[in-house]
């Protein structure tokens, strides 16, 4: 009877924590560790060239990512892939991007979590270049800077 | 029931372990490194300068090598009499490139402007105007470069003048700054104490503005 019980709960426990898996519905982290930016640095310039009345003291420029994701614990499911730019200490404002077509355009701000696709997972690699526009507070950008982003994927 | 209660513990902690090792959570992220091109951008003009349309309207600097021109004739009957003399210059910038405004009145003065970018907060940029010791003339004869003076304003200005009133020093010294990302302008109306009983003839010096910044 004891051992019984004891089996019982011991499958009890498992399927409680199946959610956990990447099967399951749930957000997690994408292992982009393929990703690579295509410059090792990405050189910005005054958006004006002279300071102006309205204080605009924006740097501008643009790098391209060589992003290469592994959806493999997702393939053949449907879910949504996001472009995540944590908040941090760095002087960047937005970053606006394009794509080749595999993800979707669009734009972020530090402490954003922005879709870049919804749909099935049909590969366990996706690959995408991305060409970031980036602008930043040219006030706070007296030496080279380190701007972190991540993806994360919600399974539906 | 506590036996089981153990054994039912020892279960649960060993399928955690199993499910932590089939499901990784990746720690991937990728990093952009950015910087500024460049971080530090001056830009002056003493006088006649050059501009690539009006910066309000996108326009950029541009070079212009000309060395402008202050001077005046002192009658004869006057040469030495401490009557002040106002000086003109040659320049015909009496426009502000930052906004097309008629900031100066030339000839009677001298436009005296520019612009500093920074990334760095590290104090401003400053300008500064050599002068040689003496005005010079033909024979050797001398007028020292401290009986040249100016004043200064601009067409609807109330304020401090970022390049305020001075008198060279025949030396380099200071004549002012311009802050981090400002652009900084003044109109400098010169003039000779005319103190000295000078030979005649033409004396002329050059003084030479830099703007530097840390």
């Amino acid at each position: 009877m004891r051992t019984f019980a004891a089996a019982a709960l011991a499958v009890l426990a498992a399927t409680a924590l199946v959610p956990a898996s990447p099967c399951a519905a749930a957000t997690h982290r994408v292992d982009d560790s393929g990703t690579l930016p295509i410059e090792s640095t990405a050189l910005l310039r005054w958006r004006q060239t002279a300071p102006s009345s309205t204080r605009d003291d924006t740097l501008e420029g643009a790098t391209a990512v060589a992003v290469r994701l592994n959806l493999a614990p997702w393939t053949d499911r449907d879910a949504s892939l996001y472009l995540v730019f944590p908040q941090q200490d760095s002087a960047a404002t937005r970053v606006r991007w394009t794509t080749q077509g595999r993800l979707l355009p669009g734009e972020i701000s530090p402490g954003e979590r922005v879709l870049v696709y919804r749909g099935p997972i049909t590969s366990p690699v996706l690959e995408e270049t991305l060409t970031l526009h980036i602008e930043a507070d040219g006030n706070r950008l007296a030496r080279v800077q380190q701007l972190d982003f991540h993806f994360e994927i919600d399974t539906d | 029931m506590r036996a089981i209660n153990i054994t039912s513990r020892a279960v649960a902690g060993g399928a955690l372990a199993v499910i932590a090792a089939m499901s990784p959570e990746p720690s991937g992220a990728f990093t952009v490194s950015i910087t500024a091109r460049n971080p530090r951008t001056l830009y002056l003009q003493v006088g006649v300068g050059s501009f690539n349309g009006i910066y309000t309207s996108n326009g950029t600097p541009a070079n212009n090598a000309t060395v402008n021109v202050v001077s005046v004739t002192v009658p004869a009957a006057q040469v030495g009499s401490g009557a002040v003399q106002t000086m003109t210059t040659n320049s015909t910038a009496s426009i502000s490139f930052y906004d097309n405004f008629v900031f100066c009145n030339a000839p009677a003065q001298l436009y005296v402007g520019g612009f500093y970018r920074s990334t760095s907060n590290t104090g401003p940029a400053t300008l500064t105007a050599t002068s040689p010791p003496n005005l010079v003339n033909a024979n050797g004869d001398r007028i020292p470069f401290s009986q040249i003076s100016w004043t200064s304003s601009g067409n609807g200005d109330s304020g401090a003048q970022p390049f305020p009133a001075g008198t060279f020093n025949g030396a380099t010294q200071t004549i002012g700054t311009i802050a981090r990302n400002q652009w900084a302008e003044s109109c400098h109306t010169f003039r000779y104490a005319n103190s000295n009983f000078v030979a005649n003839g033409t004396y002329t010096g050059r003084v030479v503005y830099t703007l530097s910044a840390p």
